[in-house]
């Protein structure tokens, strides 16, 4: 085929594609898709997989989306991570006998009903010179209607993390200061089990009136915190540059969270990669061989062509997914995502065979192969040059039907816990969701987008193959 | 090709692919056993040895007399059962076990049982009754579906059945479960989450309303996902068939639009259409085993995740078994469906009648 023909020919098709409406979605949403798996590591962050099977510090667990919110009546707050640029930090006070303050304030605006989890602090960089007399470290919270809470006065040493919710101390302090509020005959007897269950965070951040440890009222408005550092020896060294505050989240996100608080954004769009991958792959492998094999049988013919159509109808009658869940297990822990490509391809190459070697075998018999044939052409020639380009069209509308086989299959491994034990896909997230219950406790945001987004990538390869059968198959295009 | 002789290509294809199966199975079977038999030696060494303290003071008093009665313990050991003879050759030991479904018992007991072939007994009957169940209602909604959309091809049904059909089989069908129980149980809590009865089971006639009522979630799902397909190929089919001669004669003889339908297409389309349900059933049982799994439903998907969660490998492989066998036996009804509904397959066999 010489160029302008190819230019030419790609110009009809184009031109019958582009009435297929079907098709240009499937196309827009192809371009999304691969764009989508392209951009992970700039729409997310570049080290997500080495991430993904560890616990992802900080994050809250199981938390819907932000944008929950807006559905909700209740409003739920955000995550958010405050580092030493969000901070007023008030730098290095001499007071004199070795003594030196630090302090660091900052601002909460509460406008949610249900305050953060928990208030998190770590990477206070201390270096003490004697670590019998640490430094010590409190924490106070100025509160909208005026009112001061300390909150925690404790010691700071090297690596110290304070996780505010969790404290004992805090507890107790928060109890004694709420309980002056509360109404005497609700806490009458109650005081241990109402200070073992009662959520710290919502207390603090509640109206200070009667109820406010039984049933607390968000109190909204601007919150104070403030931290202060006392060193009591020369030498110690405080640097607060790498500070980070955590207000451990109701809401995460774009996504959510999963039981190890991962980003369940950062896995939708990763899983992009896998999903693309494994479906393109595993079509255009079992395309190649499925045409080979058909064009080679229907070519050589006789007993040859019986022999082969018999090994094809053998692996055609082998029941896939048992199989390859047996054999998952067999290899578990070591399986790649080649490994299920691989297998995948073995299986699935046999319908295309089928059709492939019952079209060549119509060409074969057409005049212009015989004409060929009596100038002398070789097998070679006839096969490449006259057999295949017929086929190809064929070929594409079938790679593009096949990948969401290939992508659901691949799913369907993963979320039996088969699946690529290093790579992130979407059917391991679903896994994750089946093992940790997440349907029965009603996490939605961890269920529903990455079946959405399978179902997403089926879709686009159906459209686009049905369009591409039906301007290349013309026969089809009055059905 | 003669009935006879297109029959005895696919029972022949049906066994090398049991064989082949088998094998695979018994490889797997034999590595396991392997591994479990080595553990045991070492147990009934020291346990032999712990049982006679004579022995054993003799033998701590020199170490390398311990070694040497040590060794020869344990390749007598490795001698009673076989392990020191090649592994084909045990391999081929352990087929007659597969053959039969003896692998032996699972470490935990499953559905109170810890013999395979007896959990394997009481899984198999629940599986088929839910998805026997669910098929019956995918045909018929499909069916009827798929012939109005071929009455009325290119109306608004018809591209909706397209559609519909594009985007079920785009679905995950364990995933649409997972949904269904979000949607239905969590959220409104109409229907249980999981299992086949309640906990404790009911009595009486009430076990079995409770069964059906915890078989809507599983069946509904099921039916969801499939049926679309099926009202698309049936359209396919009996749009071909509407376009034959004889259905043009039927209504020009002025036969019933109705009866022409269902008595002249319907017939003609029967053949193609039932082939094309029951290797499309075949098709869509991994998916419904999975689906299974999502439910709790305590079939044979339920033991596919048990095993795989568990590591329960013997269970893995005799579900593994029991789930080719079964889909070879309905290929092989699915394929003398074919061979009797096919003009082109009966050709030989009628004319020697």
């Amino acid at each position: 085929m010489r160029w302008v023909d190819f230019k030419a020919s790609v110009k009809d098709f184009w031109f019958e594609f582009r009435r297929q409406k079907g098709g240009l979605l499937g196309l827009a949403l192809l371009f999304l898709l691969v764009f989508t798996a392209l951009a992970a590591p700039y729409i997310t962050e570049p080290d997500i997989p080495d991430k993904w099977p560890t616990y992802w510090e900080g994050n809250p667990t199981n938390v819907p989306p932000i944008w929950y919110n807006y559905f909700t009546n209740k409003k739920l707050a955000a995550h958010e991570v405050l580092t030493y640029n969000d901070l007023r930090i008030t730098p290095e006070q001499d007071l004199g006998g070795g003594i030196k303050y630090y302090a660091i304030e900052f601002d909460y605006i509460n406008q949610y009903d249900l305050p953060p989890k928990d208030l998190i602090i770590k990477n206070i960089g201390v270096k003490l010179t004697d670590i019998n007399s640490p430094a010590q470290i409190t924490i106070t919270l100025v509160r909208p209607d005026g009112q001061t809470v300390e909150l925690l006065t404790t010691e700071l040493r090297e690596g110290s993390t304070f996780q505010v919710a969790k404290t004992g101390a805090v507890v107790n302090n928060v109890f004694n200061w709420a309980a002056e509020f509360e109404d005497p005959k609700a806490l009458a007897g109650r005081t241990e089990t109402i200070k073992s269950t009662m959520d710290v965070m919502r207390v603090i951040f509640a109206k200070a009136q009667p109820g406010i440890l039984i049933n607390p009222e968000p109190l909204h408005g601007k919150y104070t915190f403030l931290i202060e550092i006392f060193t009591f020896n020369e030498g110690d060294k405080i640097d607060l540059t790498p500070i980070v505050i955590t207000l451990t989240g109701r809401t995460y996100g774009i996504m959510g969270t999963d039981y190890m608080g991962r980003d369940l954004w950062a896995g939708l769009v990763w899983g992009t990669r896998v999903s693309l991958t494994v479906g393109v792959s595993v079509a255009v492998l079992t395309v190649l061989i499925g045409i080979s094999f058909g064009v080679t049988s229907a070519y050589l013919g006789g007993w040859r062509d019986e022999f082969m159509q018999r090994v094809n109808e053998f692996v055609a009658s082998i029941p896939v997914l048992p199989i390859l869940i047996l054999l998952g297990a067999a290899f578990k822990g070591h399986v790649t995502l080649w490994t299920i490509v691989f297998l995948m391809v073995i299986f699935y190459w046999t319908g295309i065979a089928k059709v492939a070697r019952s079209m060549a075998l119509q060409i074969k018999e057409q005049t212009y192969v015989e004409a060929a044939r009596a100038l002398g052409a070789g097998t070679g020639r006839i096969i490449f040059k006259h057999i295949l380009p017929q086929i190809m069209p064929y070929a594409f509308a079938a790679m593009a039907l096949n990948v969401p086989g290939a992508v659901l299959t691949e799913a369907s491994l993963s979320f039996l816990g088969l699946g690529d034990p290093t790579a992130v896909t979407w059917g391991q997230i679903l896994y994750d969701a089946q093992t940790q219950s997440a349907t029965i406790n009603g996490y939605w945001w961890w269920v529903i987008p990455p079946g959405l987004a399978i179902a997403l990538v089926a879709l686009t390869f159906v459209l686009i193959g049905v369009a591409l059968d039906r301007v290349l198959n013309p026969r089809l295009k009055r059905l | 090709m003669g009935y006879g002789r297109y029959l005895a290509i696919r029972l022949l294809n049906a066994a090398l692919v049991l064989a082949l199966v088998t094998l695979l199975v018994s490889v797997l079977f034999t590595k396991v056993a392997e591994e479990d038999l080595r553990s045991s030696i070492q147990e009934q060494i020291n346990f032999k040895l712990r049982a006679n303290p004579e022995l054993q003071k003799q033998l701590s008093a020199d170490p390398e007399k311990f070694q040497e009665w040590y060794q020869r313990e344990y390749n007598r050991l490795i001698r009673v059962y076989e392990l020191d003879k090649p592994f084909w050759y045990r391999v081929v030991k352990r087929t007659k076990d597969t053959l039969t479904l003896n692998f032996g018992n699972t470490k935990m007991p499953i559905f109170g049982e810890t013999n395979v072939k007896k959990i394997l007994a009481t899984a198999i009957p629940r599986t088929v009754l839910l998805f026997t169940t669910a098929e019956i209602f995918v045909i018929l909604i499909g069916l009827l579906l798929g012939v109005k959309a071929a009455q009325v091809a290119g109306s608004t049904l018809d591209r909706g059945v397209s559609v519909l059909a594009m985007l079920t089989s785009s679905i995950p069908m364990w995933w649409f479960g997972m949904i269904a129980i979000l949607v239905f149980s969590f959220e409104l809590g109409w229907f249980p989450s999981g299992g086949m009865t309640s906990t404790p089971p009911k009595e009486g006639f009430a076990y079995y309303t409770d069964i059906l009522y915890h078989m809507v979630l599983p069946v509904g799902t099921i039916v969801f996902v499939l049926f679309g397909g099926w009202a698309w190929t049936t359209r396919n089919i009996m749009i071909g068939t509407m376009q034959e001669d004889f259905i043009m004669v039927a209504r020009a003889k002025g036969v019933p639009e109705r009866k022409v339908i269902y008595g002249h297409a319907l017939r003609a389309a029967a053949p193609p259409i039932i082939t094309m349900t029951i290797f499309g059933l075949l098709a869509s049982i991994g998916g419904a085993i999975i689906t299974e799994a999502v439910f709790s439903w305590p079939g044979m998907g339920r033991l596919y995740w048990t095993a795989l969660q568990q590591n329960e490998v013997r269970l893995l492989m005799g579900v593994t078994f029991v789930t080719v066998a079964l889909y070879l036996i309905s290929m092989i009804l699915a394929d003398l469906a074919y061979g009797y509904l096919d003009p082109r397959v009966k050709v030989g066999a009628s004319q020697q009648t």
